[in-house]
């Protein structure tokens, strides 16, 4: 199982701070978030499947950008932090 | 008899402010607190069909797109449905997007317009890329309107300065399948049944930045009205100046003799004083008002003539207004509002004979619109 820290921000959505999922890849792991927080649906991803250009996903710390963006594989205890970049102004 | 007060809406650049009035006078103001922290937002509309029942289009930079509604004035908010753009493969032409993508994503809500009153659960939203919503249900969902999202000219549209943006939808009240949209920059267009075919309505309007003087689309219109007391009059701030159609826009006059500068942004046209409208002309090049202070010209159809609403030095500075940052409120003598760049919210009770501001600084301002009962 892997467990997902999310931003604090994504409260307002009924997201918790941290949850566990199951899931091969990240693309997998937001399905499952989707589905058991509805609202979280396109807030995260946009309608096309893109993951939002001010959300960042990390998993054992490196940006998924950084590596195979939601085909990043997921260990059996792996750590992932979704947060909002640093942006705005 | 005591009427209700009247209520200011804002769509700032970081969130919502609903302005409500003190003391029945148009004159004392309380500001209610920041909903919507962070977000910009483009659009914050009552329903007249629902009293109470506030609709805000809110554009998160970290989680995108949202419609929000408020069953209290705007006290609180709840999320609604937010419209998706229909996938590629069942959509007839080309958004712009790159072949290999699924869909195009939905980049901004712009301005949602309730529906006629005999059609009470009815809204419609424009939205960046250039697309029309319907709703039937208040909201729960929306249904792309195939008629103008699919129109034969939308190869010939192209983005503004501020996206591929539907801006303005308009409703005939006598006539709820007669409707008017504007885009930018393709222009207005009109249907007669329902949404199903659109015709272009930009006949002698300029467009300045393209080859052709007057194509049949490529217009960026920036924001038009109706007139509260003829069915074919309307009011228009185009990216080419401003003008004046008569005839249920088969045609437009340009209207700029006695300006300086007709280029702008904004436009109202107040319900009790038919007849009028008011714009806030800006340089074309700097996009600020002119002359070092913020001015409202009335424009009056009886007269063919404009007149400035204010003293040269009411508000001293250099201001910006965007498209939805001026409104009228529905009493008479009526009330004019308006919303800057900056955040001033400069208001008259009366018609323009006396001016204020209202005593707070707002972030920068996207929209204006009012909530007030008929009456005096």
């Amino acid at each position: 199982m892997a467990l997902v820290r999310l931003d604090a921000w994504l409260g307002e959505f009924g997201a918790p701070r941290e949850t566990e999922a199951q899931a091969s890849d990240v693309e997998g792991l937001l399905m499952d978030l989707e589905s058991r927080y509805p609202r979280l649906r396109y807030r995260l991803r946009d309608e096309a499947g893109a993951v939002r250009r001010f959300v960042r996903i990390f998993v054992d710390g490196r940006d998924i950008l950084q590596s195979e963006g939601l085909r990043t594989p997921l260990g059996a205890h792996a750590v992932v932090d979704i947060l909002h970049s640093i942006a705005g102004g | 008899m005591k009427r209700a007060p009247v209520r200011i809406f804002l769509g700032t650049r970081k969130g919502t402010y609903v302005v409500e009035e003190n003391a029945g006078n148009r004159r004392r103001w309380k500001v209610g607190p920041l909903s919507h922290p962070g977000s910009d937002v483009f659009h914050v509309v009552p329903d007249p069909r629902h009293p109470g029942t506030v609709y805000a289009n809110v554009n998160s930079g970290f989680w995108g797109p949202m419609v929000l509604r408020s069953r209290n004035w705007g006290r609180t908010w709840s999320e609604v449905a937010t419209p998706l753009l229909p996938r590629r493969k069942d959509r007839k032409p080309d958004f712009g997007e790159g072949t290999d993508s699924p869909s195009l994503p939905l980049t901004n809500l712009w301005h949602l317009e309730p529906g006629s009153p005999k059609e009470p659960r009815t809204l419609f939203l424009g939205v960046d890329p250039h697309a029309l919503f319907r709703s039937d249900d208040e909201g729960q969902s929306w249904s792309p309107v195939g008629g103008i999202n699919d129109h034969p000219t939308r190869s010939q549209w192209t983005p503004g300065f501020g996206g591929p943006c539907l801006h303005t939808i308009l409703i005939d009240p006598d006539d709820a399948r007669r409707m008017f949209v504007g885009l930018s920059a393709a222009g207005m267009f009109r249907t007669e049944d329902g949404g199903e075919h659109w015709t272009p309505v930009n006949r002698h309007v300029a467009t300045p930045y393209l080859p052709q003087k007057f194509p049949e689309v490529g217009q960026c219109v920036h924001h038009v009205v109706a007139d509260a007391g003829r069915r074919d009059l309307f009011y228009r701030q185009d990216h080419g100046g401003i003008y004046v159609s008569r005839d249920g826009m088969d045609s437009w006059v340009r209207i700029k003799k006695g300006l300086p500068d007709d280029f702008g942004f904004a436009v109202a046209s107040p319900a009790a004083s038919p007849g009028r409208a008011y714009f806030v002309p800006l340089n074309s090049r700097t996009r600020l008002t002119m002359s070092g202070g913020f001015q409202v010209m009335e424009w009056s159809e009886e007269r063919r003539s404009w007149r400035p609403l204010m003293g040269p030095q009411t508000f001293p500075g250099d201001f910006g207004i965007h498209r939805e940052g001026l409104a009228c409120d529905s009493l008479d003598p009526p009330g004019i509002y308006a919303g800057t760049t900056t955040g001033q919210l400069f208001l008259s009770p009366d018609a323009g004979k006396s001016w204020q501001q209202v005593p707070y600084q707002f972030p920068g301002i996207h929209s204006v619109t009012v909530s007030s009962p008929r009456g005096s």
